[in-house]
């Protein structure tokens, strides 16, 4: 069974340019200090072709987050990573 | 081997395998080089990769790179399997950047797996010192430092920095900028690399980002520029992330991390370019015949009508290159919104060769529908393929009559315009006239099979497609030995024979003796053996036929697996098992669409069976829900026979067989014929009438003697009859000697037979006096049958003992039964 969209939150480490932003084209991206949040809808192979791309770009991924609908955006403050 | 980006098809995969390890040690046979078939066995190509392996002296590494590209959940199974079971002196490496599910555990816990993870890969401070000094660059140690924690020792990103380290004006600047920036290590430093390079690399490096190979050719063609060789060497000289692939240094690859950042960097900067850059590229690998390759480029060029017609031209030739899968992966491709009719035929292929065929018969309906409003100028080739899946499809189904018919134009050539269209063509026409001749000899009596079957041999020899050549000639030796059933041949099992073990052969050097396009020969030899009663040698080629047809799901050749391994069962009197094999017969003879041409065979052996086993009461009930058609066959004649002689009746089996000895009932073979005579035979000696009982027998071995048939007298049980007649009447006394025999079990096993061969070849003459040797006739009289003086028999029987090293008649006998020197079939 393939569930529903979801709004997803992607923490990645450094500020990613506008080449590297080309990658996800579906997602919005915003920095947030040293990081770079991208969110955005997406249903479950969206969701692998987004990971898929992270980890061809050589990125850092640092969090990843389903989002709930009473939480539209993400919320700071859970940065586990440094 | 590297595994190409995005690889479906397992067998390029291990076709690329057993290549490297050949190429890394050449084997010592003549066998053919590796080529793809279109019923790969994955099992018995990993069985083949592992005994190169073994073969290798000293030891050897296997080397696959970039395993995660691979997409193909069974050959990750398949690889594990060989992982664990490597010979001794055989060592693999893997490489790849995510992992990937392989069933290594058992290799862990014993400590024969070394992993090398990120963090053992991940550079030490020391390290990046000296990757720094070998590189000839000058940098404080506080600026080592700083590499070294913003690029957290990570490699590949060390490299990166250091192609622009190399040759900087200012090292510790570009350290101390990088360690200033916020972008991610990657993007900095491929954006500093690219920034770095003159402006053509950079424009040769973008353009053709979006091959996964590159050559000097199809760069100069992207670039619209000459001289692009010699920048691929440069780059790759100055080891900036550009590497051969071969030994010439022809073809290059970019680091995938550099080809997906100048991807992107593309499609950014020059978007309006990249369909044309695509539709050049895919005009460039449809001159090289890279079709596969072509597809993908005009796909993304989002020209889709012309990817369909691209694939529906090549879908056969891909097929036969071994790329089904990759085939099929082209057609999932195309949007929703892009679908062609072209691709029906492609889909109703990848259907049959999944064994569903209501589905593959709706995509051939569209595709039929298509052709009608296609161009001339495509719409025969189109009817072509068409016609031939519909072929395919009717054997599965046993539907073969009514679509014999409708694809009779298959036999005249498809002529095109061009080469191109020629050597497509080819292949198109070889795939119809094997489809062809294969639906013909299943359909039985139709004296063009042959013919079809032979030109398709000889056109697929001329374009080099040993699979359909193979395909073709193991059709031929079952076509034969059905060839006219009416009129038997006196050689009909020898050379069916002889061309079933040519078939055989050829497929062996091919590497495909036990795959499913040469079953039908290894299916047909074995079949010939056991009619012959040669029943251990038999057994051996079923067993063979069982590995082979192992891949195959279509119901009509296990048909004829069920039935021979009857046919042996029955041979050697286990009576309980040649049922369960007849009645596995008829269950899949029943899934096909009409009743298959050999069913009156099956079924007349299954009734006789049950009736043999003391259940004649069960069989009659069979014989009643027989048609009359069917009923009239002789094959069921027979089965009456049967059943009345264990009701008591031997009257009434004289009767049903009556019509099978005149010559008015339909039969398959002559071996029904000969079976006939047994059962009247037994019928006659119930009756109390020993010399119509002889007679019977006589003119049942007389039929047999020309391919010494044997079978016949050992399902009958015709033993008793046999022995009462008197040897010294008989003028076939050397097959009598050979069927009791086997009858008694006592024939030598075959096995024997190589290491007994005789010094030196009987002649001629020699074998037709060593025949009469089981015999009671004396010199003379043996002289007299032969129409010869008996001096010359004398001279030959002196002969005979030398080259049999043997000093009397009895012990010539007993070595020649061995030698089977007694079968005519073996001496011809």
């Amino acid at each position: 069974m393939d569930p529903a969209p979801a709004q997803y939150m992607i923490r990645i480490n450094g500020h990613l340019g506008a080449t590297m932003l080309s990658a996800f084209p579906a997602l919005a991206p915003r920095h947030h200090g040293a990081h770079t949040v991208l969110t955005g809808l997406l249903d479950r192979s969206a969701l692998y072709g987004v990971l898929a791309e992270i980890e061809a770009l050589g990125l850092e991924l640092l969090e990843i987050q389903k989002l709930t609908p009473d939480r539209a955006s993400p919320v700071p403050g859970h940065d586990r990573s440094r | 081997m590297p595994v190409q980006r995005g690889q479906q098809d397992a067998q390029q995969f291990w076709l690329g395998l057993l290549d490297a390890v050949r190429h890394a040690s050449p084997p010592a046979d003549h066998a053919e080089p590796p080529a793809a078939t279109p019923d790969f066995n994955a099992p018995a190509m990993v069985d083949r990769v592992r005994s190169e392996l073994a073969d290798v002296r000293g030891g050897v590494t296997l080397v696959v790179d970039d395993l995660h590209e691979l997409r193909s959940p069974e050959t990750l199974t398949q690889l594990t399997r060989l992982l664990t079971s490597l010979p001794p002196q055989a060592h693999a490496i893997l490489a790849m950047r995510h992992d990937v599910r392989l069933g290594l555990h058992r290799l862990r816990l014993a400590g024969e797996l070394a992993e090398i993870r990120a963090a053992d890969l991940r550079f030490s401070e020391r390290e990046t010192r000296e990757l720094l000094h070998a590189s000839d660059i000058t940098l404080s140690e506080a600026g080592v430092a700083v590499l070294y924690e913003r690029t957290e020792g990570w490699a590949a990103g060390l490299r990166l920095a250091v192609i622009s380290l190399a040759g900087h004006p200012d090292p510790e600047r570009f350290v101390a900028e990088f360690s200033g920036s916020d972008r991610t290590v990657a993007e900095y430093l491929l954006a500093e690399m690219l920034d770095r390079q003159p402006p053509d690399v950079q424009d040769l490096l973008l353009r053709t980002s979006l091959l996964d190979r590159v050559n000097g050719e199809l760069a100069d063609l992207l670039t619209g520029r000459p001289g692009s060789e010699r920048i691929l060497l440069d780059l790759e000289a100055a080891n900036a992330f550009v590497e051969s692939l071969d030994p010439d240094r022809a073809w290059f690859r970019y680091h995938h991390l550099l080809a997906d950042f100048l991807r992107l960097e593309l499609r950014r900067t020059l978007p309006a370019e990249v369909p044309a850059l695509h539709r050049r590229a895919a005009e460039w690998f449809i001159r090289q015949g890279q079709v596969a390759e072509a597809i993908r480029h005009t796909q993304a060029a989002g020209d889709w009508p012309d990817a369909a017609r691209l694939l529906a031209d090549h879908s056969f030739s891909l097929t036969l290159d071994g790329q089904a899968q990759t085939m099929q992966a082209l057609v999932r491709a195309f949007p929703p919104g892009a679908d062609d009719p072209e691709l029906a035929v492609v889909r109703a292929m990848g259907d049959l060769a999944q064994g569903r065929l209501d589905e593959a018969a709706a995509h051939l309906e569209v595709a039929e529908a298509h052709v009608r409003t296609t161009p001339p100028g495509r719409r025969r080739r189109l009817q072509v393929a068409v016609a031939s899946l519909q072929l395919s499809l009717a054997r599965r189904r046993g539907d073969l009559t009514a679509v014999v018919r409708q694809v009779r134009f298959l036999a005249s050539p498809v002529t095109g315009p061009s080469d191109e269209d020629i050597a497509l063509g080819s292949d198109l026409r070889a795939v119809a006239l094997m489809n062809l001749g294969t639906v013909e000899t299943w359909s039985l009596g139709l004296p063009d099979a042959e013919r079809h079957l032979r030109e398709g041999a000889v056109l697929a020899r001329a374009i080099g497609r040993p699979y359909l050549e193979i395909g073709c000639l193991a059709q031929l030796g079952f076509a034969y030995i059905f060839h006219d059933p009416g009129e038997p041949k006196a050689d009909a099992f020898a050379t069916t024979q002889r061309r079933c073990r040519e078939a055989i052969e050829l497929a062996e050097r091919y590497g495909w003796g036990t795959e499913p396009v040469i079953a039908p020969a290894l299916m047909t030899l074995a079949g010939t053996l056991v009619l012959l009663g040669e029943f251990d040698e038999g057994e051996r080629w079923l067993r063979r036929t069982e590995r082979a047809l192992q891949t195959d799901t279509g119901p009509d050749i296990r048909l004829l697996l069920h039935q021979t391994a009857g046919m042996l069962q029955a041979g050697r009197g286990r009576r309980h098992e040649a049922l369960a094999e007849f009645a596995a017969a008829e269950d899949l003879a029943s899934q096909l669409e009409r009743p298959q041409a050999l069913a009156s065979q099956m079924t007349g052996w299954r009734l006789a069976t049950q009736a043999r086993l003391g259940r004649p009461g069960e069989a009659r009930a069979g014989l009643a829900g027989i048609d009359d058609e069917r009923a009239r066959s002789g094959e069921i004649r027979n089965a009456h026979a049967v059943i009345s002689l264990a009701e008591g009746d031997p009257a009434g089996a004289l009767d049903a067989v009556h019509d099978v000895l005149d010559g008015t009932a339909p039969v398959l073979g002559y071996a029904t014929v000969v079976e006939a005579h047994l059962l009247a035979g037994l019928a006659h000696r119930e009756l109390g009438d020993q010399r119509a009982a002889n007679q019977a027998a006589e003119r049942a071995l007389a039929l047999a003697e020309s391919d010494r048939l044997v079978l016949p007298f050992a399902m009958t049980g015709s033993a008793g009859l046999l022995e009462t007649l008197p040897q010294y009447q008989t003028a076939h006394a050397a097959l009598l000697a050979d069927i009791l025999d086997v009858l008694h079990g006592s024939s030598p096993a075959a096995t024997e037979v190589t290491s007994l061969l005789p010094a030196e070849e009987l002649s001629p003459g020699e074998l037709r006096v060593l025949r009469y040797l089981p015999t009671n006739l004396s010199r003379p009289e043996i002289a007299s049958e032969l129409s010869v003086s008996p001096n010359t028999v004398s001279t030959h029987l002196r002969s005979i003992y030398a080259k049999l090293q043997v000093r009397d008649r009895s012990s010539a006998v007993q070595r020649a039964r061995e030698l089977r020197l007694l079968a005519a079939g073996r001496a011809r």
